[in-house]
Parts: structure tokens; sequence; C-alpha cells
């Protein structure tokens, strides 16, 4: 069974609590993605992050800014 | 230095021969061609995971270089002698609830999408995952980490959910993934297991 890393845009968050509340908005199926916990690629640390295919990027920041929703930054990673 | 030609193999084909190479060479370098960025990422991703030192190079369009270079401390790490005693592939993950940790609810089903999806992302995956009691709520229609249990099972990894309490909760006829097991297959796949987790 062949598995390969594709790129994924990866947003992080200053608390948990963010990432909990993207994850309550994304429950009406209005904001694109999944949560995954922080790559550790971005971070050594623990914590929770917000994933999507990078073609999906703008999207992404686009649906997170018009909802006012916080987030830390953007970061490209290689995913499963 | 030694060179890899692996340019035209098919994902993961580069990073099993690179393993094996490396795991067949004393010290030294090895240069991996292969032709697409995902490929690259991946040796490096390798390098990375055997504690290798690695360095990239697009040399154009359609040819990545990855350099291994191995020093005398990574080779005594892939050596024979020091390969873990527990043969890969038989770790068991228990899944007994359908949250992670107790205390809070919301952040316990959070946290267990976070470890199913944490599960997909490793190299080596377990060789089962075992659903009992409440744990079997994951692995039906509905359930917030199906997709990731189905990718799972989708490379090779055993699924098995118990029956009695499948039955139990009333969801028998919504199973998704994997299959229906009994408390013999539950107890006998711990025993077999070299590790098992419990998140």
């Amino acid at each position: 069974m062949q598995r390969c890393k594709t790129p994924h845009a990866v947003a992080t968050f200053h608390c948990t609590a963010d990432a909990m509340a993207v994850q309550a908005a994304a429950a009406g199926g209005c904001l694109p993605g999944r949560v995954i916990p922080v790559p550790s690629e971005i971070s050594a640390g623990c914590g929770l992050a917000w994933s999507v295919p990078a073609e999906q990027r703008d999207a992404l920041e686009q649906a997170l800014e018009q909802r006012g929703l916080a987030y830390e930054a953007i970061t490209e990673v290689d995913l499963y | 230095m030694e060179k890899l030609d692996c340019k035209g193999q098919a994902c993961p084909l580069p990073v099993v021969n690179a393993k094996k190479a490396l795991a067949g060479m004393g010290e030294g370098a090895l240069e991996v061609l292969v032709d697409n960025k995902t490929a690259m990422h991946n040796l490096e991703n390798l390098g990375k995971s055997l504690k290798i030192e690695t360095a990239s190079e697009e040399r154009g369009e359609a040819e990545f270089a990855v350099t291994f270079t191995k020093g005398a401390q990574a080779a005594a790490e892939v050596c024979e002698e020091c390969q873990p005693l527990v043969p890969a592939g038989s770790k068991v993950v228990v899944l007994s609830s359908e949250f992670m940790g107790a205390g809070d609810d919301e952040l316990g089903v959070t946290l267990m999408k976070a470890f199913v999806f944490a599960l997909t992302q490793q190299d080596e995956l377990p060789a089962a995952i075992l659903a009992y009691n409440g744990g079997v709520h994951l692995t039906v229609e509905g359930s917030p980490v199906l997709d990731d249990l189905k990718k799972l099972a989708e490379a090779g990894v055993e699924i098995f959910s118990c029956g009695t309490c499948l039955n139990h909760f009333g969801i028998a006829d919504k199973l998704a993934v994997g299959e229906v097991t009994n408390m013999y297959v539950i107890v006998e796949k711990q025993l077999q297991a070299g590790v098992v987790v419990r998140p």
C-alpha cells in the first residue's frame, strides 16, 4: 500500500481555545479543514492546529478573517 | 560518495531503497536522485527519523538530489545489534472510549481526533486497532475520526470492533470500518502485541 505526503496549509493558534473556536465554527460546514495536533515540523511544543490541503489555503485564510477567528500563522507542511 | 538513482520510481520506493542502502553502508555519504519534490521531502523526513545529516538540492524541474552523510554515531544507530527487539508492526492501539482522557468531554473528543490523525502520520503504523466499550462509537457512521480510521485500514491496519459493545449501544448496523470481533480476538491481539497503546 502506497502512502504519500502532500502539501497542506496548517494554521496555528495562540491557545487551545482559539483552535476549538475554529472547530466549532467549522461544524456548520462553512469553513474548510480539520483539527490536527501541531506538526513537529512547525513546533516542538504541544497544541492543536487546523489543516487544509495547500490549494485551499486562500479559502481558509479568507474564512478565518471573515469570521474574526484568531490564529497565529499559516505554514505549509507535507502530511499523509 | 555512493549514488542511488531513484528517478522514475513511484512513492514510496525511493524511501524504501534509500533506507536499504543506508542500512547496508558504514560511515560516508549517499546521494539519492529523485524526480519530484514530494519524494525529496520524504527522503528528508527519512534522514530526520534516522538522525542522519541530510542536504537537499534542486537541480532542475525533474531532478532533486538528497545527500545523506552518515557519521559513526548514526552508523551505530542503524546497525543490526541496535534494532529494537520488538518487530515492526506488532503494536496494537486500544480505543476504549470516544474521548481521550477525562476531565472535559469536548476537549476529549478533540484530543481523540488529534490522536487518530497523528496515528495516520506515523511511518510505522500499528498492526491493529481494537475498539471496545465507548470506543466503538469511533468506528461507526458519523464518527469524527472515521475518515482517518478508513485511511489506516487502507494502509493495512486491522480494525476490530467489539460485537457485544456494538450491540449494547444499538449501533451494530452502523459499523463503517473494519470488522466485528469477540473477546477472544481482543485478548489474543493484545497478548501477541509487542506494545499496546491506549490514548
